[in-house]
């Protein structure tokens, strides 16, 4: 039972950080990310694939990973944003998430397709004693979030968080002030891009194992559903939200003893309709969210 | 290559309902309706309960499925969309995501996994200036068409029609000429129900019925909407016709399997060189 329990908290730890990367991309800086399921994807696969077949170690290929995402998706707002809104922006992420999943589907030769990934290394494999790794992957997992939420603090109160807020509520007049519209926009993308490799880095090591069917829209979904519940630009609150929303999706495992004659498709197509349904309420009646964005308070006595 | 040709603009007129029903809605709605792919799978699988599990005709069960998956997304809209209409795009773009999701999984909690068909009778496909086609490639362009003309009447010639697309181009100029938008919306999301539902039935003839048939989709309906200009719908036609043939042909120099790449880069060309699309009213921003 506690090795179950580490293994959940790892798996909210790098759910947090890919939720507090959409969280900087969208919550703070107004910018709504659709391909967030086939970045990661990203994120993971470069990170394996540096280490099986680059030969880096585990400190290099996250980097790398973090590298490789973080241009993506700069490329991907820079074309994009240069000409036209956000209502295309979200189609085109949808559209470049759907062909990262496809060439991890498809590139056999670098991928090995739907067999997916295995003996992926793990960050001090071979120093760390094994029945002790679990406790170390936890503690390196909560460092590792602790770290990005402090970063993404730091930035959204830095002067550029300043710029990314008034970004998002009305370019114009960001624009108007003399903010490089475009360009905060593009390193707002980038730098959540950074983390949605982190988190991806991640997921490889500690599955040691991936395939493109664990990189399904679902990742969207609940990464939705963490920002939303958290409140948008809200960081702490997106670690919560993910939070209960991965105890929900792992505790919903358990339905599947309680309503005898279903199914694995069955469950998990009924935990995606609770998510989905989920969003759409607290998008009606909870907009946002259940902690507030951090504002500057200035005590006046 | 005339063979190729021709499987893609089948491809083409496939896409042409749903993107109609999606620059319907965009035009009515000013926002880009992710759900669309999912809605077709489901008025599919509606349609092949019907069609298959209670055994009438296709023809039968399609219509009767139209109309009701019309009224469905009335309801839909009603509990989903009413009340985020103030909200701003991005906001009912995640709504329209999260509608998606349930409702693709509504059908793969109902059929499962498993591709499933029509009970249609197989027929030899046969053969005009060397080109093989085969029946469900008749019909689907036959349907097709029909819909089509019957959706360029609605717009032109009826007074409903022509109050959609009133309410598309200036909400509150048609408001004072005395033109309720919550009726148009109702109608606006019974008609591009109607149109998925007839979209989704294709889909399943040419392919089979499994969940993701409609959001594998979405791309191209998308980069179908946005080449014609969205809210545009004769632009959503030809540029659907354009996609399907793009991309059917540009299977014989890129593996078959990143077809999707195309409809993308046709979106990416769009938005560099020409963003309003080929039939779309040049954007200004206010």
């Amino acid at each position: 039972m506690i090795s179950f329990l580490i293994l959940i908290s790892i798996v909210v730890c790098f759910s947090a950080i890919l939720a507090l990367a959409l969280n900087f991309q969208w919550g703070v800086g107004g910018m709504v990310n659709f391909g967030l399921a086939g970045l990661y994807a990203l994120g993971a696969y470069a990170c394996a694939l540096l280490m099986l077949k680059a030969g880096m170690n585990t400190f290099f290929a996250t980097i790398g990973a973090m590298v490789i995402v973080a241009v993506v998706c700069g490329v991907v707002a820079f074309v994009t944003l240069r000409v036209t809104e956000e209502d295309y922006f979200a189609i085109v992420t949808l559209g470049v998430g759907e062909m990262l999943r496809l060439v991890a589907l498809n590139e056999d030769w670098l991928t090995k397709g739907a067999l997916g990934l295995t003996g992926i290394p793990r960050p001090l494999g071979d120093l760390v004693p094994p029945e002790h790794y679990q406790y170390f992957m936890l503690g390196l997992s909560v460092a590792l979030l602790l770290g990005t939420l402090w970063f993404l603090n730091a930035i959204a109160r830095s002067p550029f968080g300043r710029v990314m807020r008034a970004v998002r509520e009305d370019d114009v007049v960001a624009a108007t002030l003399g903010k490089h519209v475009l360009w905060a926009r593009v390193r707002i993308f980038a730098i959540g891009g950074a983390f949605i490799g982190l988190a991806g880095s991640l997921h490889a090591f500690y599955y040691q194992y991936i395939d493109p069917t664990q990189f399904s829209n679902i990742v969207i979904a609940y990464a939705f559903m963490a920002v939303i519940a958290g409140g948008r630009g809200a960081h702490r609150g997106t670690i919560w939200g993910a939070a209960v929303v991965m105890l929900l999706l792992e505790g919903s495992r358990f339905v599947k003893d309680l309503i005898p004659g279903i199914d694995s498709d069955q469950l998990a197509a009924i935990r995606i309709i609770i998510i989905g349904v989920g969003l759409i309420m607290l998008l009606i009646y909870k907009p946002q969210g259940f902690l507030r964005e951090y504002r500057l308070q200035v005590d006046l006595k | 290559m005339l063979q190729t040709a021709f499987n893609g603009f089948v491809t083409g007129i496939i896409v042409t309902l749903p993107a109609l029903a999606i620059t319907l809605l965009f035009g009515v709605l000013k926002f880009p309706n992710f759900a669309v792919g999912a809605m077709m799978t489901l008025a599919a699988y509606l349609v092949f309960a019907l069609n298959v599990q209670l055994g009438w005709p296709l023809v039968v069960a399609t219509a009767v499925a139209a109309v009701a998956f019309g009224g469905f997304l009335i309801m839909v809209d009603y509990l989903t969309f009413k009340p985020l209409r103030e909200r701003g795009s991005i906001t009912l773009m995640v709504a329209s995501l999260g509608l998606g999701f349930v409702l693709e999984n509504i059908a793969r909690l109902g059929y499962g996994n498993t591709a499933r068909s029509f009970a249609i009778e197989l027929a030899r496909p046969f053969r005009f200036l060397d080109i093989r086609m085969n029946r469900e490639q008749m019909i689907i362009i036959g349907v097709s068409t029909l819909a089509m003309v019957a959706m360029y009447v609605l717009l032109t010639r009826m007074p409903i029609g022509r109050a959609m697309r009133a309410v598309s181009d200036n909400p509150a100029l048609a408001l004072v000429r005395g033109i309720e938008s919550p009726r148009i919306i109702r109608w606006t999301w019974f008609i591009a129900g109607m149109l998925l539902a007839i979209g989704g039935v294709l889909i399943g003839m040419d392919r089979a019925l499994e969940p993701p048939m409609g959001s594998s989709y979405l791309i191209a309906v998308f980069a179908a909407a946005i080449l014609g200009g969205l809210g545009s719908p004769l632009g959503a036609f030809v540029g659907a016709l354009i996609i399907g043939i793009v991309s059917e042909l540009s299977t014989l120099v890129i593996p078959p399997n990143y077809r999707i790449g195309i409809p993308l880069c046709v979106i990416a060309l769009i938005l560099v060189f020409r963003p309003q699309g080929l039939f779309g009213q040049p954007y200004i921003r206010k």
